[in-house]
């Protein structure tokens, strides 16, 4: 009897070799790139911080780029599979459907997290090559770059398994934008004086993704300490909220007819 | 080649029991039923043909056995096993209707990643995928990417992938498709060697003479409903068990004694005599026909009968969705 690991395993390789040979992530990558060579022109502009605006604006095409990346293979990472047919000989092996959605959930995250490391590498050579200072503050705050994508890779990976690429790109471009709204809704929400809005915030803000809670790009420039703690249960709750999104789509693609 | 024969005490392989599936086209819209009540039993170690028109319900039979669709109602099992479970699927392979794979991987590479899905690991899995893409016919082009292969290439590497791990039950939805009479050939003599090794295969396809060559046990499906179902032989009736026979350098009155001899029907045309007589027959009506000067100008098995049933059959099916659908017409009161 083969274990889970061995199936899973070739399904998650293969699809890193599938995402590595798309030439659009290559244009991504060398936008990304690009963009973090550039925050030294736009940093030349200013007279004032020069370095921190470098770093500011690298952070941010890291997370934007990196986060387009995962949207983009993402939505049409099953769905892509039922249209042309490969899943059918995958599953006629002894592969179940949640090994077969892990295997491609797994691929597309180690894809997203090579990019990841690119990016990182580039935006350290170039804070080298000015001057700015990095310290382990950065480190967290790349490291829970990487779990923010591991939520969203999730977050397609559950739209993608019973919907169109079209619309799992609408739908987790729309759960990006609350994940990082959340807080802010729940804060209007506590402040209102009718409890059905209290109520209705909170259900929010417990459902969807607390997506700014990875977000430790203004420490990491402004030198704020960052704990240990802090980055622990970050990391914790975005592999907790993923294995519950990858639970809900293994439930929902189980019961789908792959016609 | 000796070929194993099935017997009707035969253990049953894969087991269809009333199986109904509808389709719902979208929200709100009404369920279409594209198969009513489907029931058959493929035995161990024959090749079962599964034959209908385009839009019969084949591939839809097949994608429930294969689990990737669930019926409404009814089960089926394949090795004793509910064919929602994935266990027993190491014992099976499966080649899809023009089978799609990864274009960015080449031949060997798909295979490899097909044996490991299969848990063929090491050694035995650089021996199965060098022995199946020289069984494929795919040495050649082994190296190079799928992207560059054509439908009949493509086909070959779905046989391949679908033997990877030497399963005991293989599926085939239409193996000839988008094959050249050579092609053809190839993947029948592979199918005639997975019964010489005591596989059982179940081959939907609406190539009646494919059927004819390799088939065991055959099941006409018309409008998701199976309209026959039997061993071949008693399939094909006994019109369709005649030979015909025409001889030369044969005088009348001997011809006349011979049809008389083996229950033969004989007309002469001229200096030929031509004779239809029973498959059983065939030999000791030649050699008789020999003994006696006549030569023969040739011997052809008389198959038409297949392709009658198989017309009749999808004639019936029309007829009964006409009358069923006047029945629906007809006012309640």
């Amino acid at each position: 009897m083969l274990n889970s690991g061995s199936r899973i395993w070739p399904i998650a390789t293969n699809t890193v070799r599938e995402a590595i040979r798309h030439r659009l992530l290559y244009t991504l990558l060398f936008f990304a790139v690009t963009m973090i060579g550039f925050s030294v022109l736009i940093a030349s502009l200013s007279y004032v911080e020069g370095e921190r605006i470098i770093q500011d604006v690298g952070l941010a095409s890291i997370r934007l780029f990196s986060v387009g990346i995962a949207i983009f293979v993402g939505i049409g990472l099953i769905h892509g599979e039922v249209e042309r047919r490969t899943i059918y000989t995958i599953l006629a092996k002894p592969v179940t459907r949640s090994e077969f959605l892990l295997g491609k959930f797994l691929g597309l995250l180690l894809t997203v997290w090579l990019q990841l490391c690119l990016m990182a590498i580039a935006f350290v050579a170039v804070s080298m090559l000015v001057g700015a200072g990095l310290d382990l503050g950065y480190a967290a705050a790349m490291l829970l770059v990487g779990v923010e994508l591991m939520v969203i890779v999730a977050v397609a990976t559950l739209f993608s398994s019973f919907t169109t690429p079209m619309l799992a790109a609408f739908f987790t471009l729309g759960i990006y934008a609350l994940g990082h709204l959340s807080r802010d809704l729940y804060s209007l929400g506590q402040a209102s004086d009718a409890p059905a809005v209290k109520q209705v915030a909170t259900l929010l803000y417990r459902v969807l993704p607390d997506l700014e809670s990875f977000n430790l790009s203004i420490q990491a420039v402004h030198g704020v300490a960052i704990s240990g703690a802090e980055v622990g249960w970050a990391a914790l709750y975005g592999f907790a909220y993923s294995i519950a999104l990858l639970i809900l789509a293994s439930f929902i693609f189980h019961r789908r007819d792959l016609e | 080649m000796s070929h194993p024969t099935t017997t009707d005490d035969s253990r049953e392989i894969v087991r269809v029991d009333a199986i109904v599936k509808d389709f719902r086209p979208g929200l709100g819209l009404r369920a279409k039923r594209v198969l009513h009540g489907v029931s058959f039993a493929v035995r161990e170690g024959e090749i079962y043909g599964f034959v209908g028109p385009n839009g019969a319900g084949k591939t839809t039979t097949l994608k429930v056995l294969m689990g990737l669709i669930r019926p409404t109602s009814g089960n089926a099992t394949i090795l004793d096993c509910d064919v929602t479970e994935t266990g027993f699927r190491e014992h099976i392979g499966f080649l899809p209707e023009n089978p799609y794979f990864y274009p960015f991987l080449t031949a060997e590479e798909i295979l490899r990643f097909y044996a490991r899905l299969s848990g063929v690991g090491g050694r035995d899995r650089d021996r199965r995928v060098h022995a199946l893409i020289e069984l494929v016919g795919l040495g050649h082009a082994r190296r190079e990417r799928l992207s560059t292969y054509s439908k009949g290439m493509l086909q070959r590497v779905g046989i391949a992938q679908a033997l990877i791990h030497d399963p005991k039950v293989v599926f085939l939805d239409e193996p000839m498709s988008g094959l050249d009479p050579i092609g053809r050939k190839d993947i029948r003599d592979i199918i005639l060697r997975l019964k010489s090794e005591g596989k059982t295969v179940f081959m939907n396809t609406h190539i009646l003479n494919d059927v004819e060559m390799i088939c065991d046990r055959v099941a006409i499906i018309v409008k998701g409903r199976i309209r026959h179902e039997g061993p071949i032989r008693e399939f094909l009736n006994e019109e369709a068990m005649r030979s015909d026979i025409v001889l030369a350098h044969l005088a009348p009155e001997v011809a006349e004694q011979l049809g008389a001899k083996f229950s033969a029907r004989v007309q002469t045309v001229g200096e030929q005599v031509e004779v239809q007589v029973m498959d059983g027959q065939v030999r000791d009506l030649l050699e008789s026909a020999l003994a006696a000067g006549a030569e023969v100008l040739s011997l052809s098995p008389n198959r038409i009968s297949l392709e009658k049933i198989f017309l009749e059959a999808v004639e019936q099916g029309e007829q009964a969705d006409g009358s069923s659908a006047a029945e629906r017409g007809a006012p309640a009161c």
